[in-house]
């Protein structure tokens, strides 16, 4: 062979080149001695005689020290040409994965596509998952941490909010805590005037020591401290640092001066750091409780319970030893106060599982569901791999017949795995950037943190594992494949041997029946949570919330200091806004249901004895007209009328689920009832006038609680919600409503105007945002099947093609020949229901708790779900039958 | 006397007129030095793994005209940029000595 005859590089990509290091350290000593005799020949030429050319050309080579040189020199040679060789490779099988890629753009980018919707899903998800489950809480040492909550059987309490005055015996008396601090469980509203417009901020009440507790640190002035807890103190705030920003351009100056909320001067003690957030509240201004030393002692201190409790843990001290501390004080507490205690039990739980628990199931569905997404994906990607790796057999078979390794040819489908898996990953990562930002938008209100969903360095090693994994899962099917052929069968032209379409034929059946398997199982998740929204959709809330305007309003106690202030403005208000244009009708009421939680109570019926367990109601304060508005129905008794004043008969509602439950045989009207468990001398006694319908207070899902609605007039409140009830669309009349409470009090801030569609809508929000987003993965997983089924059947269908033609041929009409694919898709399409619906049965197990009058085994869903997969199915596999039996018998059969 | 760096750019240079075998490129440079540059068969050995480690040159067992094995080196388009390269530096350092070793 002469030289340059092949071309340079070529013999080492044939393995023909010396590998080990000793046969190239021979290889080099060859040389040595050839270059030796080339000499002594040249020598000889010149006229020398052998002997001497020998001997010169041996006083210069006979030093073994140059021969060692030399060897090793060429084994380092063959060792660093080694590790060029791979990064060679790796960039030819790089660039040849690429390049086969842009050859066949249709495939690249159906398959970049789907990895990409599937790992941008999942990177979404997992950012969520992450901000909420993962990440600790920004608090100093968040694991000493914990919520204390109360619980009473008497009230089906379960983890409740504690009154302040267990709380501070909790705080005193168990000696586990090395501190308690508490908030209010509902936030409210506060006024800031004297700074242009009025403005409505968001307030949190909470407990002088609470950042303390938590162990945050001011970003600027100092922080509240245990005596801003108590109404002695100067009145002080903490502002958020967004409201500082905001609100204020992050002015330093306003340490230390004071801000007019609500009428009141209150000093600006300090700012809150930027990164604070404390899940569930979203505040302006953090304000202290400020409850009166005297009060403390009173019962109603005891009695009220709406205080969330947060306490840390001494150090070193283990839960259960915590908890038990806990108990002892709480079964004191049961004995030293009989009334309000009795059955009180309490409990702590890790601060994070209790703010997170709710957020957690939905979460984990949803991380659930694009995890069946992706491998969906995965298994369409794979089956379109695989495809373009039978048909290209021949070119494998050329390959491994002119001395390619096995082990190159492996490798380069797995480069080209790789490269489609990191520009799906990369595209993936994009979309899933995008997805946060959607997610956070879409979010219900309070359910994840809004800052915390990014894409931290966690989501993005969790989107390159999802990647990786991704690759190795659509990749194995097909580098087997690649890798199993068997070079001389192919060339031989038995490529369709009985043996290797029936191995093609298995991959892909196997890749079908797991599709469908997993789109089943995860339109069963979906369908049982669309089924419980329509359901939850279509419960009756017991009012009529269309065409109704709700706005809430907070008059600030400085300047309505007399029950008479507040009752004139708000009959005023309400005459005014029936006034209106169409306006049908207007009440107020202390509260919506639906809406923020009522206050309840304890309560007793005159004439009988104090209750055995208590029984717990939630109250509520209406102007006359409320039922009108609100089409609650009247049935018995009467409703109230103006004349129900603060100087007439105490007078009451029952809702039908109070009737129910504590007159079942009686005739309610006349009765009277009190707040008081156990009533005294002082206790205060209505009188009830009439029984309404029962109104859903606290979601569409929880059945009506009992609950007494007292006339305004005799029990008047600061903060009530206007309701009106229009002719046309409610939201039309918010600009006029805004007018008139401009004119009624200039200084007033509205803190929230609401159509009563939209709060019933936000009361089903994180249902509806589960259930939109799995329809979503659902629709997207079902797509991705179809797809998939389509491929496998085409395959299959082109494979069956000439026995096709020879039975046509034979006489068969063409829709028997269809019909052996279709009853062959249909049969795989089966066993992946069956398997699917056993998955989406251990499935359903787990989101039972998310379901509301579904059961796991809905029969609706577990027929109407595989139903449609099975006819979508064999659609699917209905086209490729029909096209194949179309194709031309002669053509078929000479191409094969 | 061969000086120092300027074997490789030789080899090279050797190897730009087409495939030759390691006494092959001794013999040109020899001759062409009029026996100036030297050439030790493991020095050049050494210095052609070199290049052929870097992709300078290929490396193939073949025959000579008298029926003998030898190793032929081949150029590589690496390597022919490289020569190119080398050359102009090697001559503006050439230059530069001749003007300082030539100054009064």
């Amino acid at each position: 062979m002469k030289p340059g005859e092949i071309r340079p590089g070529v013999e080492r990509d044939f393995e023909l080149a010396v590998h080990r290091p000793e046969a190239a350290g021979a290889d080099g000593l060859d040389e040595l001695t050839a270059m030796a005799e080339e000499e002594i020949r040249f020598l000889v030429s010149q006229g020398r005689t052998p002997d001497a050319a020998r001997a010169q050309v041996a006083a210069r080579l006979g030093n073994p020290a140059t021969a060692a040189a030399v060897m090793r020199s060429a084994q380092r040679r063959e060792s660093r040409l080694k590790v060029h060789d791979w990064l060679d490779d790796l960039r030819h099988d790089a660039g040849y994965a690429f390049r086969t890629l842009v050859r066949s753009p249709a495939l690249a980018a159906t398959a970049i596509l789907t990895l990409a919707l599937a790992i941008g899903a999942n990177t979404a998800i997992f950012s969520a998952v992450s901000a909420v489950m993962l990440r600790p809480l920004p608090f100093a040492e968040p694991s000493r941490l914990v919520m204390l909550w109360e619980e009473n059987p008497d009230f089906h309490w379960v983890r409740e909010d504690a009154a302040p005055a267990n709380m501070f015996d909790w705080r005193e008396q168990s000696g586990v805590f090395s501190g308690v601090a508490g908030y209010l469980s509902f936030s409210g509203t506060s006024t800031l005037t004297g700074r242009g417009e009025p403005r409505m901020l968001r307030a949190q009440t909470i407990t002088g020591n609470f950042f303390e507790v938590l162990g945050v640190r001011p970003a600027a002035g100092t922080a509240l401290t245990e005596a801003d807890t108590w109404s002695d103190a100067p009145r002080r705030l903490m502002l958020s640092w967004r409201a500082w920003q905001n609100l204020f351009g992050g002015d330093r100056a306003l340490i230390g001066q004071a801000l007019e909320l609500n009428g009141r001067a209150v000093a600006v003690a300090g700012v809150l750091p930027r990164g604070f957030e404390f899940p569930g509240i979203d505040a302006d201004v953090w304000m202290p409780v400020r409850w009166d030393k005297e009060a403390a002692s009173q019962v109603w201190f005891r009695r009220a319970h709406f205080v969330k409790v947060v306490g840390r843990l001494k150090p070193g001290l283990r839960f259960e030893a915590a908890n038990a501390g806990l108990q002892t004080v709480v079964n004191r507490l049961k004995q030293q106060y009989p009334v309000t205690n009795v059955h009180m039990g309490a409990g702590m739980t890790p601060l994070h599982e209790f703010l997170v628990g709710k957020t957690r199931l939905p979460l984990l569905v949803m991380l659930g569901g694009v995890g069946l997404l992706l491998l969906i994906a995965c298994a369409n990607v794979a089956n379109l791999l695989l495809v373009r790796a039978a048909g290209r057999e021949r070119e494998t078979a050329v390959r491994l017949a002119l001395g390619a390794g096995r082990g190159r040819l492996f490798r380069q489908a797995l480069a080209e795995n790789a490269v489609l898996a990191l520009v799906g990953g990369a595209a993936g990562v994009g979309l899933g950037a995008w997805g946060t930002r959607v997610l956070s938008a879409l979010q219900p209100a309070g359910m994840l943190p809004v800052s915390g969903i990014r894409l931290s360095s966690a989501v993005l090693l969790y989107a390159l594992g999802v990647t990786l994994l991704a690759a190795v899962i659509f990749g194995v099917a097909p580098t087997l494949w690649t890798a199993r052929r068997v070079a001389a069968d192919v060339l031989r032209d038995e490529g369709r041997t009985a043996s290797a379409t029936l191995r093609a034929r298995r991959w892909g059946e196997a890749l079908l029946v797991s599709q469908v398997a997993l789109a089943l199982a995860l339109m069963l998740g979906a369908g049982l949570l669309v089924r419980s929204y329509l359901l939850l959709q279509r419960v009756e809330p017991g009012f009529d919330p269309r065409n109704v305007l709700a706005v809430e309003l907070n008059l600030p106690g400085i300047r309505y200091d007399s029950t008479r202030k507040v009752l004139a403005f708000y009959e005023a208000l309400e005459r005014e806004a029936r006034a209106l244009p169409g306006v049908e009708t207007a009440a107020v009421a202390s509260g919506v249901p639906l809406g923020p939680p009522m206050w309840s109570s304890e309560f007793s019926i005159a004439g009988r004895p104090p209750m055995e367990r208590g029984g717990e109601v939630l109250h509520r304060e209406i102007s006359a007209g409320y039922q009108r508005v609100m089409r609650v129905p009247l049935l018995r008794g009467r409703l109230f009328s103006d004349a129900d004043e603060a100087d007439g008969v105490r007078v009451v509602l029952i809702n039908q689920a109070l009737a129910d439950r504590y007159f079942r045989n009686e005739d309610p009207i006349g009765r009277r009832i009190s707040f008081d468990r156990v009533p005294d001398s002082t206790s205060y006694w209505r009188t009830i006038v009439g029984v309404v319908g029962s109104e859903r207070q606290r979601g569409l899902a929880e059945p009506p609680r009992p609950e007494f609605i007292a006339p305004f007039g005799q029990d008047s409140r600061s903060g009530m919600t206007l309701l009106l009830r229009s002719a046309g669309d409610p939201a039309a009349l918010a600009p006029a409503l805004r007018a008139i409470i401009a004119r009624l009090d200039p200084l007033l801030a509205i803190s929230s105007i609401r159509t009563m569609e939209s709060v019933r809508a936000d009361s089903l929000a994180r249902d509806r945002f589960l259930t939109v987003l799995m329809l979503c993965f659902a629709g997207v997983g079902l797509l991705l099947g179809v797809v998939g089924v389509y491929g496998v059947m085409a395959q299959l269908a082109t494979r069956r093609m000439r026995e096709m033609g020879i039975r046509i041929a034979l006489g068969a009409k063409a829709t028997q020949v269809q019909w052996l694919v279709v009853r062959h898709g249909a049969l795989l399409t089966v066993i992946g229901i069956v398997t699917g619906a056993t998955l989406a049965l251990v499935g359903a197990r787990v989101i039972r708790t998310l379901l509301y009058q579904v059961a796991p085994l809905d029969p609706v869903t577990f027929v109407a779900v595989p139903l449609l997969v099975l006819i979508t199915a064999v659609l699917a596999s209905w086209v490729p039958a029909l096209r194949a039996s179309r194709s031309d018998i002669t053509m078929v059969l000479r191409a094969e | 006397m061969l000086l120092k760096g300027t074997l490789d750019a030789l080899v090279l240079k050797a190897l730009s007129f087409g495939p030759r075998h390691g006494f092959e490129i001794t013999r040109w440079i020899e001759a062409g030095s009029q026996g100036e540059f030297p050439i030790e068969p493991a020095a050049l050995l050494q210095a052609l793994h070199r290049l052929e480690e870097r992709r300078c040159v290929t490396a193939a067992w073949g025959t000579t005209e008298n029926n003998r094995k030898a190793r032929y080196y081949t150029l590589t388009p690496a390597g022919r940029a490289h020569l190119r390269s080398e050359t102009a530096s090697l001559k503006s350092s050439v230059a530069a000595l001749t003007a300082l070793l030539g100054a009064r």
